[in-house]
C-alpha cells in the first residue's frame, strides 16, 4: 500500500516502537523484512516525499511497531532523507533504536553509534554482514565492544538469518537505563558544558547532543532552539559564536575528528585480523597511493600512461591524425571548398561556410576532428580513474602538499574538481569556510587549473614535444605553489585540518566506464558544437568587418613581447570563448608548422594561465561579485603574460626545448 | 546513484543542478556530500544501452 504525501500513515501510539537506523546498504531493509514479515505499509513522511516503511511484529508476546528509516550517515543531516530520519528519531520517541552497521566498515560507521548514544537514544548496535567480514579475515570481540560502548551489541548476518534470535532477545531484554559517556578533549568538553549550561528548554535529544549539533551549525536544530529558547537564544548563540571565534577552527571538523579518535580507542582490541588472511591488494594499493613517497611516483605513472600515452599519443596523435589530417584536410575540406566555390557566387557566404573561419572549415573541423577525439580519450581515462576510487586518494595526497603551503585542506575538493570543469569547481568553493579561502581557491582555479577539455587538448598539443610538457607542468605547479605560499603569508592561523572518508578501491566496470564516457561526450558535444559554430560566425564577422584584424593588431605588441608570431593572437582571442577552443587554435598553428617548440611552450603556458573562459568569468562574478572577479581577471592576465614573457626569455637563453 | 568521487549514495531525489550556462541543462547531479558532478545518462543513451528495459 502506498499513501500520498497528504495522507501519511499515523503511528499506532499504543505499540512499543523499534527504529532501524544506519547508512544506506547495510541491511536495514533485510532486517526490517525479517522482523516484520510481508505485512508492511509504505507512507511518505508528513510534508515530504521521503518514503518510510512501517510494520509490526511480536517478540516474546510483546507487540512492536517497526520503522525502517531512510539511510543516514550522521545525526547532522545534509539530504532530505537524512533530515527525515533525524526528525523521526527526534519527534517520534522510539523505545528501541537498532543501529545497523556494516562489519566491514565498522570504523567508518561507529561515529554515528556514538552520536546516537550521546543523544540519549535507547540504542542496540547490530554489527551486520559479519559473514563477509569474517571471510575477509576480520575477527570481532563483540563482548568487549559491548562493554566499552555500554549498550547491547549483536553480531549478525541478517541475509543468512544469523543473529536474528539474538536481536530479538536484545530488544526484549533491553534496559534503557544503561548509559555510557564518552569523553572528548578537555577544551571541547569545556565548550560542550558551556553550551549545555545555556540551554533551558526541553528537547528530544540530550543536552550534550544538542550542544554538539548546535556547535556543528545544524540549521534546523538552531531554528528549533531559537523557537524554544525565545529570549534566551541570544545567550546560546553568543556562546557558540564566541567558542567558534576562540577556537578559530571549523568546529564541525573538530568534533568529527574527536569522535573518530574516540571510536579508534573503542575499537582497540575489538578487531583483529586473521593471520591467514590473503593479501588485500586493493588495501595495499590504497595505502601506497596516499603515502607521499609512493603516491607521487604512482601519480606520475597515472599521468604518464593514463594521460600522456593514452590521451596525448593515442587520442591527440593517432585519432586526430586520422580525422583531421586524413579525413578533413585531405578529403572533406577540399571537396567542400570546391563545392562552395562552384555553387556560391557570393564571397561573404563562401567565407562564412568554407573560408578561413568558416562554419565547416573551422567550427565543425575543430569540434569533430580535433577536440572530440581528444576529450573522448580523456573522458575514458577520467572515468577509469574515477571508478577506481583514485580521486579521493589523490585529494588526500595533495592535501599534504596543501598543508605545506598553508592552504586549508578542504580547498582540495574544488581544486581537484577543477580538473573536470573550473566553472563548476568555482561554485563548489561555496563549501569553504571563510571568504578569504573562497577567494584564494577561485583565484587558483582561474589561474593554474586547466579544465578537462583544455587539459586534453594541451596534452595532445605538447605530447609531440616532451620537454615542453615538462616545462608546462612545472610552470603550472610552480605558480600554483607560489600563489599558495603567498596565501600562507596572507592567511596566518592554526594548522588547517582536513579529513574525508576514503571509499574502497575497486576495479572499474567496463560498462560503467562506457556509459560515463558516452554521457560526458554526448553532453560535451551538444554543448560545444553550437558554441564552436557561433565562435566561427563571430570570427567570420570580425574578419569581414576588419574588427578581428584590428584586435589581432592590438595584441601584436604583446605577442612580440612573448616571442610569438602574430597569428597566435587569434588563438588567445579564441581562448576567451572557450578554453579548449584557444588550445585547438594553437594545435592548428602547430600542425601548420608556424610555432617552434619554444614558442609552442610559451604559448601553451600563457594560454593556460590566461583568463578563464566566459562561463567561468560569469560564475566568478556571480559567486564573488564584480570587484573580486575583475581583480582576479586583472591579476590572472598580468601573471599570465608576465610568466609568458619571463619564460620566453629563459627559453631563448637556455635553448630548451630544442 | 553512487557518487564518482566519495562513493556515497546520492539520494534519488537530488536535483540536477548546473551553473545555468548551458541551455538544455548540464544533466549532472551534484553529490550533496562532496559537490562532485556526476553525469546523468540521457534517456536516449539509456534506451540504446537497454538499461530501461533491465530496470523494468
Amino acid at each position: 500500500m502506498k499513501c500520498a504525501v497528504e495522507n501519511p500513515v499515523q503511528a499506532d501510539q499504543n505499540l512499543r516502537r523499534i527504529f532501524l537506523v544506519g547508512n544506506p546498504n547495510v541491511g536495514k531493509s533485510v532486517l526490517f523484512n525479517a522482523l516484520t514479515g510481508a505485512y508492511t505499509t509504505v507512507s511518505n513522511y508528513p510534508g515530504t516525499s521521503v518514503e518510510v516503511f512501517r510494520g509490526t511484529c511480536e517478540i516474546h508476546g510483546v507487540r512492536y511497531e517497526v520503522l525502517d528509516t531512510p539511510g543516514m550517515y550522521s545525526l547532522l543531516p545534509i539530504t532530505e532523507e537524512e533530515r527525515v530520519a533525524r526528525d523521526m528519531l527526534l519527534n517520534e520517541r522510539p523505545d528501541v533504536v537498532l543501529h545497523v552497521i556494516d562489519a566491514r566498515n565498522i570504523e567508518r560507521m561507529l561515529p554515528m553509534t556514538l552520536q546516537l548514544i550521546e543523544a540519549g537514544l535507547p540504542v542496540i548496535l547490530v554489527v551486520n554482514i559479519l559473514d563477509e567480514a569474517e571471510r575477509l579475515g576480520l575477527r570481532f570481540d563483540l563482548h568487549l565492544l559491548e562493554e566499552k560502548l555500554g549498550i547491547p551489541v549483536v553480531g549478525a548476518a541478517v541475509r543468512r538469518r544469523r543473529g536474528l534470535k539474538e536481536i530479538r532477545a536484545a530488544i526484549v531484554g533491553f534496559d534503557p537505563s544503561q548509559k555510557a559517556v564518552f569523553g572528548y578533549a578537555v577544551d571541547l568538553e569545556r565548550d560542550i558544558s558551556r553550551v549545555t549550561s545555556c540551554l533551558s528548554g526541553q528537547y528530544g535529544l540530550d543536552a550534550r547532543a544538542m550542544a554538539l549539533l548546535l556547535m556543528q551549525r545544524d540549521e534546523s536544530l538552531t531554528e528549533l532552539v531559537r523557537s524554544v529558547e525565545k529570549d534566551n537564544f541570544a545567550v546560546v548563540e553568543g556562546a557558540i559564536n564566541e567558542i567558534a571565534f576562540d577556537r578559530r577552527v571549523d568546529l564541525h571538523l573538530r568534533i568529527s575528528l574527536e569522535r573518530k579518535r574516540v571510536c579508534k580507542g573503542v575499537l582497540e582490541g575489538v578487531i583483529s585480523e586473521d593471520g591467514q588472511r590473503a593479501i588485500d591488494w586493493a588495501g595495499k594499493l590504497s595505502e601506497l597511493t596516499m603515502n607521499p613517497w609512493t603516491g607521487v611516483p604512482l601519480l606520475l605513472l597515472v599521468l604518464y600512461f593514463g594521460l600522456y600515452q593514452f590521451v596525448g599519443n593515442f587520442g591527440a596523435g593517432t585519432i586526430v591524425d586520422f580525422l583531421e589530417g586524413g579525413l578533413f584536410e585531405k578529403n572533406l575540406n577540399p571537396w567542400f571548398i570546391d563545392f562552395c566555390r562552384t555553387y556560391l557566387p557570393w564571397n561573404w557566404l563562401f567565407e562564412l561556410l568554407a573560408g578561413e573561419y568558416g562554419i565547416f572549415t573551422l567550427g565543425v573541423r575543430y569540434a569533430v576532428a580535433i577536440v572530440l577525439p581528444i576529450v573522448g580519450t580523456f573522458f575514458i581515462a577520467f572515468s577509469v580513474i574515477e571508478d577506481s576510487g583514485y580521486f579521493p586518494r589523490l585529494a588526500m595526497l595533495v592535501d599534504r602538499v596543501f598543508k605545506q603551503i598553508g592552504l586549508n585542506g578542504r580547498a582540495v575538493i574544488p581544486i581537484v574538481l577543477g580538473f573536470g570543469c573550473d566553472t563548476m569547481a568555482t561554485i563548489v568553493t561555496r563549501t569553504l569556510e571563510t571568504r578569504r579561502e573562497r577567494l584564494i581557491a577561485t583565484l587558483l582555479l582561474a589561474l593554474a587549473i586547466p579544465c578537462s577539455a583544455q587539459l586534453g587538448v594541451i596534452l595532445g598539443l605538447l605530447s609531440a614535444v616532451p620537454g615542453a610538457l615538462v616545462i608546462w607542468g612545472g610552470s603550472m605547479a610552480g605558480l600554483f605553489l607560489f600563489i599558495g605560499f603567498l596565501s600562507a603569508r596572507l592567511m596566518p592561523g592554526e594548522k588547517p585540518m582536513f579529513y574525508m572518508e576514503i571509499p574502497p578501491m575497486r576495479l572499474p566496470q567496463p560498462r560503467n566506464v562506457l556509459v560515463k564516457t558516452l554521457t560526458r561526450m554526448q553532453w560535451y558535444f551538444l554543448e560545444i558544437f553550437p558554441l564552436f559554430i557561433l565562435a566561427s560566425v563571430i570570427l567570420w564577422a570580425g574578419k569581414m568587418t576588419g574588427a578581428l584584424q584590428w584586435l589581432v593588431e592590438v595584441m601584436q605588441p604583446v605577442m612580440r613581447l612573448l616571442g610569438l608570431p602574430g597569428q597566435t593572437a587569434a588563438a588567445f582571442i579564441f581562448g576567451f570563448f572557450r578554453r579548449d577552443f584557444g588550445a585547438a587554435g594553437l594545435y592548428d598553428l602547430q600542425t601548420k608548422g608556424i610555432l617552434s617548440p619554444a614558442q609552442l611552450t610559451v604559448a601553451a603556458v600563457t594560454l593556460t594561465l590566461f583568463v578563464p573562459c566566459v562561463a567561468q568569468f560569469l560564475i566568478m562574478k556571480k559567486e564573488r561579485g564584480w570587484k573580486a572577479s575583475l581583480a582576479i581577471f586583472a591579476v590572472v592576465t598580468l601573471l599570465a603574460f608576465s610568466v609568458g614573457f619571463g619564460l620566453n626569455r629563459l627559453l631563448l637563453l637556455t635553448g630548451v626545448p630544442g | 546513484m553512487i557518487c564518482g568521487f566519495c562513493h556515497r549514495e546520492i539520494p534519488e531525489e537530488t536535483p540536477e543542478k548546473g551553473c545555468g550556462r548551458c541551455g538544455g541543462g548540464c544533466r549532472k547531479v551534484h553529490c550533496p556530500y562532496c559537490g562532485y558532478e556526476n553525469p546523468l545518462p540521457s534517456p536516449l543513451l539509456e534506451r540504446l544501452l537497454g538499461r530501461k528495459e533491465k530496470k523494468k
